[in-house]
């Protein structure tokens, strides 16, 4: 879907739970500076499961970056819920995104040091739970999951698909309404990664929970409720049948 | 703080030992050092404390006299005509005491009857029996020791000692041994030989004299009695005395203070390495923590507590350490003391509480500041780029502007306070370590000159060399510190070795320039600011024997000075004029000097000068046996045997207004032709019978350097540990550089790098740093050196040193920089055998 006048499209729901305007992204290299995302719209609705896809380079990664508060954006606002992240400070960002997103990344970056248990109800934890709700919290997850028999190992004791299973749990732990992932299934073999991604947009549907996934992979973008595609810093394209072949 | 946080991280710690421990290293030694140089000053200060008690005891005031003493007929004017009851006479002098391990012992002669006021412990809770208390009186030579002493050297009640007193041995026998209730009150009795004043006057050959008058009086008797004090005789408040004493290693003591806490400088360059490396090393880490929502205070208190609780162990090591150190540095402190100031007997040292919670404070505050800026560096970039490794560089080198303009304030600060602060040391101190970490600043920014320099140079040679240069700068973070660090130390040395040569060679020139005796003839026992005398009949003996031309006597006593306390005066007959070279101003003529002496005029050496602030022309008064008298001085000349300065007088004149006939050494003067070793033989027959030292020139003038190079054998041990502390600075940048570079290094590896390729990129680049640390510190090392000669020593001790230039020293710095660093480079090469290039591959 393209807006009439050609420019950016603009694709932002009724009840959106995050809307991003007029967003721009600039990165110093040497004396130059380079836009990443240029002047980007749009919004993602409560609930809904949302892939963006696009080469290497057009600007996805920063995008979740940015609606994850990891990042600011050169200029334009950025909303989740009323909270416009745009305009914090990092330690408010940071305080914003403990308790509302969880994050999903490619790399699983679990904590080698802490146990499968400890990886999960950290995110509870630190969103300031009680522990006994925390400790319950994990199990559940865990159980989910189909961990609970592994929670006392340590990550490294896993295999990779066991290691993003935990990553998922712990982005749910804290019960965010967001998650973010970062091509979640990037580093898994086909099989496994489908399994993964099963698993991730069962529970974020059964919680009712919005899902923002960054991909290369056209069957993760299939099963996404809409997809955004990303050239050259710009949204492309909007809607649930713009992936194509190679992207 | 969040437990899991908390748990995060020390899990982590526990997965790092080597760097855990690493940290713990650079704490400890740091703290080791600044307290076992602070247990050995508080070990001499107090073994002189426990002194002092023995001197002065509850005495409120001291009627002290000249060189002779004091006639004892004054006190019996004072307790029988003036009815004085709190009074003590006191006879006392130094000797040595072979029973007694040889050491130098304090003979304290009391009257029984007048002391319980003064000294309690000497007659209370001693548990010396009857039996010997009526032995002391009674039996001629009876002396009482302390238990302990007799139990380290194996004596009992009836052993004779043997005492050298001044040119004879007389021997005296023990009556009774006083044992102490406590440890401190048996310290005090340390080194002390007790005996009835009669005794005393008759051992120290003082007759019918006392060496000074304790009093227990207020200050309106105090006045007077001071008023009906003959003249010569001085009433003083007995701390004055005492402080007079503390006052003069005070600038010997900062000094190895300054020279500790710049170990622990050193070591905080170190903390700063350990724990940057630590940062960089969990760079993913304390990324995945920032997403997943720990905010950068969280992860700056967490990187400080981490640093609060490794500091908290170094520190308790460092304690231990330090206590064991500090056993190793008493001996020297105490030797130098003994050296250079007073007689000091120190058994052992003493563990201070106080010095020991300085250290641990200095330990954990000195970790958590070098934290801090790695902490800080963690904890304010955004959370995206945490993942980022570049962009710490990219930061760094942003910074690099304000820390050169911060290095030109430093230095401008400390430039300032070396020029205007002369009046306060500690302040000149603070001077110094400005510019050092003001030059410091530099560093980074030199580096990158360098390196470019190399990479213009050694570049051309081939690959490995441009990268092994490119990285030194691509790292700057961690290569820059770890070249200040190893720049600083090896600077420090340069520094020191420089001073103490230019020292050295000022020493000896001077020696050459005074000593111009063929032999000199002494009292076993001298030394620093004791009075040791002779009898004057042996210079006329020595005066008879064939081919002595010239004989030049030598007294050397302390004297009060109206305002300036007391001050050591030398009193020759120096009939022989000294090269003009060793006085520093004079007025008129220079050959005049020596007959204005004789005319009753002084010259005082510059120490004396500097601390007194007085200059040829001013004027010094002297509380001689006939009141007191303006001297006027007529020339400053350098003299490097004592820090607290002498005034020089014609012995004439010195006898003119003084009643002490006594002499404390000669030095002779050989005939044309004749054979000085014949000459010596000659003399040493001539006062057989008299324990007397002949030395010849060569001899007296080797002593000294023995003594100039045992004073400052401490510096050099500091200077050791310095380049230790730096060396595993360097290792640790290393490991850090290799670390960050895994994925590049298993690249290398895969594309065709062999590991002996590798191996000289590695050795290249720790030598490149190396290299640079030391070509650095050159320059800063000889600022360093001129500021210690020509700020730091002249206010700290008043002498003028020469400036020597030491090239091989150079030549070493550069060496000891190149290969503590190529050293360093051995572990991390040994790492590279073992990298894995898949895995490393793999690492994002």
């Amino acid at each position: 879907m393209t807006s009439p006048n050609g420019n950016t499209p603009r694709a932002i729901p009724q009840t959106s739970l995050i809307r991003f305007e007029n967003v721009t992204k600039m990165f110093q290299e040497g004396e130059n500076e380079r836009a990443v995302l240029q002047g980007v719209n749009g919004g993602i609705a409560r609930g809904e499961f949302v892939a963006i896809v696009g080469r290497s380079g057009s600007g996805k990664s920063t995008l979740l970056n940015l609606l994850a508060g990891l990042d600011t954006p050169t200029c334009g606002d950025i909303y989740v819920g009323d909270t416009n992240v745009a305009k914090m400070s990092d330690h408010d960002r940071t305080l914003f995104r403990r308790k509302n997103i969880g994050f999903v990344f490619q790399f699983f970056n679990l904590i080698p040091t802490l146990t499968v248990r400890e990886n999960v109800l950290m995110t509870a934890e630190l969103s300031g739970w009680k522990d006994n709700d925390a400790q319950a919290q994990a199990s559940r997850l865990l159980q989910a999951v189909g961990l609970l028999d592994r929670a006392n190992v340590f990550p490294d004791k896993l295999s990779g698909g066991e290691q993003q299973r935990v990553a998922i749990a712990r982005a749910l732990c804290a019960d965010p309404e967001l998650i973010l992932a970062d091509e979640p299934t990037g580093n898994l073999d086909a099989e496994t990664g489908a399994r993964i991604l099963e698993l991730l947009t069962t529970l974020a549907r059964k919680q009712g929970k919005t899902l923002v996934m960054v991909t290369h992979s056209n069957d993760v973008a299939a099963r996404a409720d809409r997809v955004l595609k990303m050239e050259h810093g710009k949204l492309a394209a909007v809607g649930p049948q713009v992936v194509e072949s190679g992207t | 703080m969040k437990l899991i946080l908390l748990k995060t991280i020390l899990r982590d710690l526990l997965h790092r030992p080597w760097l855990t421990l690493l940290l713990i290293i650079s704490v400890a030694l740091g703290v080791a050092v600044v307290v076992a140089v602070d247990l050995a000053n508080a070990s001499a200060t107090r073994a002189f404390e426990l002194s002092t008690e023995v001197i002065v005891g509850k005495a409120t005031h001291q009627i002290v006299g000249g060189a002779g003493g004091i006639d004892d007929g004054v006190y019996l004017h004072l307790r029988r005509d003036l009815g004085l009851r709190h009074i003590a006479p006191i006879v006392e002098g130094y000797v040595g005491a072979a029973e007694l391990g040889g050491q130098t012992v304090r003979v304290l002669g009391i009257d029984l009857f007048a002391e319980p006021p003064f000294r309690t412990y000497i007659t209370a809770g001693t548990n010396v029996s009857l039996d010997a208390l009526s032995a002391f009186y009674t039996q001629p030579g009876a002396v009482l020791i302390s238990a302990d002493s007799a139990a380290r050297y194996g004596l009992k009640t009836g052993d004779p000692i043997t005492l050298q007193i001044g040119t004879t041995k007389k021997q005296i026998t023990i009556v009774g041994l006083m044992q102490q209730p406590n440890d401190v009150s048996s310290r005090v009795l340390e080194g002390l030989v007790l005996t009835d004043i009669a005794t005393a006057q008759e051992l120290l050959d003082q007759n019918g004299r006392l060496s000074r008058i304790d009093l227990i009086a207020t200050d309106a008797e105090a006045e007077t009695i001071r008023q009906t004090l003959p003249a010569g005789l001085r009433l003083v408040r007995a701390s004055e005395q005492a402080d007079t004493v503390t006052q003069l290693t005070a600038a010997f003591r900062l000094n190895l203070t300054a020279f500790s806490l710049l170990a622990l400088a050193v070591g905080m360059f170190l903390i700063y390495n350990t724990v940057m490396f630590s940062v960089v090393q969990r760079r993913r880490l304390l990324g995945i923590l920032r997403c997943i929502g720990v905010t950068g205070r969280e992860i700056f208190m967490l990187i400080l507590a981490e640093a609060a609780v490794l500091g908290l162990i170094g520190s308790l090591l460092g304690l231990v350490l330090g206590i064991f150190l500090g056993r190793l540095t008493v001996a020297l402190v105490t030797q130098t003391i003994n050296d250079l100031y007073f007689t000091l007997s120190v058994s052992d040292v003493s563990i201070d509480a106080l010095s020991l919670v300085k250290g641990l404070l200095l330990g954990i505050i000195s970790a958590l500041l070098a934290a801090a800026l790695p902490a800080y560096e963690a904890s304010s970039v955004p959370a995206v780029t945490v993942l980022q490794r570049s962009d710490l560089e990219d930061r760094i080198r942003r910074f690099l502007p304000s820390l050169n303009i911060f290095g030109v304030i430093m230095l401008a600060v400390g430039a300032g306070i070396l020029v205007f602060g002369q009046s306060n040391i500690s302040l000149l101190f603070v001077g110094v370590f400005l510019v050092l970490f003001g030059l410091v600043m530099y560093v980074p920014v030199l580096t990158i000159f360098v390196m470019r320099l190399a990479t213009a140079t050694i570049g051309r040679v081939g690959l490995t060399a441009r990268m092994s240069s490119r990285t030194v700068v691509q790292a700057l973070s961690r290569t820059s510190v770890a070249i200040a660090s190893l720049m600083v130390a090896v600077a420090v040395t340069i520094g020191v070795t420089v001073m103490i040569a230019s020292f050295r060679t000022t020493v000896e020139n001077w020696l050459g320039q005074t000593l111009n005796a063929d032999f000199y003839v002494s009292p076993p026992l001298s030394g620093a600011n004791r009075i040791v005398s002779m009898d004057p009949a042996l210079v006329e003996r020595a005066r008879a024997v064939e081919g002595v031309d010239a004989i030049e006597v030598l007294r050397s006593v302390t004297v009060a000075a109206q305002e300036l306390g007391d001050v050591r005066l030398n009193a020759t007959n120096g009939g022989r004029a000294r090269e003009s070279r060793i006085f520093r101003s004079f007025s008129g003529d220079p050959e005049s000097i020596y007959p204005q002496l004789d005319a009753g005029a002084i010259a005082v050496t510059e120490p004396f000068a500097n601390r007194h602030n007085v200059t040829e022309g001013s004027t010094v008064t002297l509380l001689t046996d006939k009141g007191a008298r303006a001297f006027s001085i007529v020339g400053v000349y350098y003299d490097y045997s004592s820090d607290q300065g002498s005034i020089l007088m014609s012995l004439d004149v010195y006898r003119q207004y003084w009643n002490d006939p006594a002499i404390s050494g000669f030095s002779v003067y050989v005939a044309p032709g004749a054979d000085v070793n014949q000459v010596e033989d000659g003399v040493r027959a001539a006062l057989g019978g008299n324990d007397v030292v002949v030395q010849s020139n060569r001899a007296l003038r080797d002593a000294a350097l023995v003594i100039f190079d045992r004073t400052f054998a401490i510096t050099q041990a500091l200077r050791v540990i310095a380049v230790a502390v730096a060396f595993i600075g360097i290792l640790s940048a290393l490991m850090a550089l290799q670390l960050e570079r895994t994925r590049e290094l298993g690249t290398l590896r895969a594309t065709g790098m062999t590991l002996r390729q590798l191996w000289q990129l590695t050795l290249l680049e720790s030598g490149l740093m190396g290299a640079t640390a030391g070509v650095l510190a050159i320059p800063v090392g000889l600022i360093l050196a001129a500021i210690l000669i020509y700020v730091i020593n002249l206010r700290s001790f008043g002498w003028t040193i020469f400036f020597t230039s030491v090239p091989e020293v150079y030549l070493q710095a550069l060496l000891v920089s190149v290969t503590a660093a190529l050293l360093a480079a051995i572990y991390p090469m040994l790492r590279l055998g073992r990298l894995q290039v898949v895995e490393a591959l793999r690492e994002e």
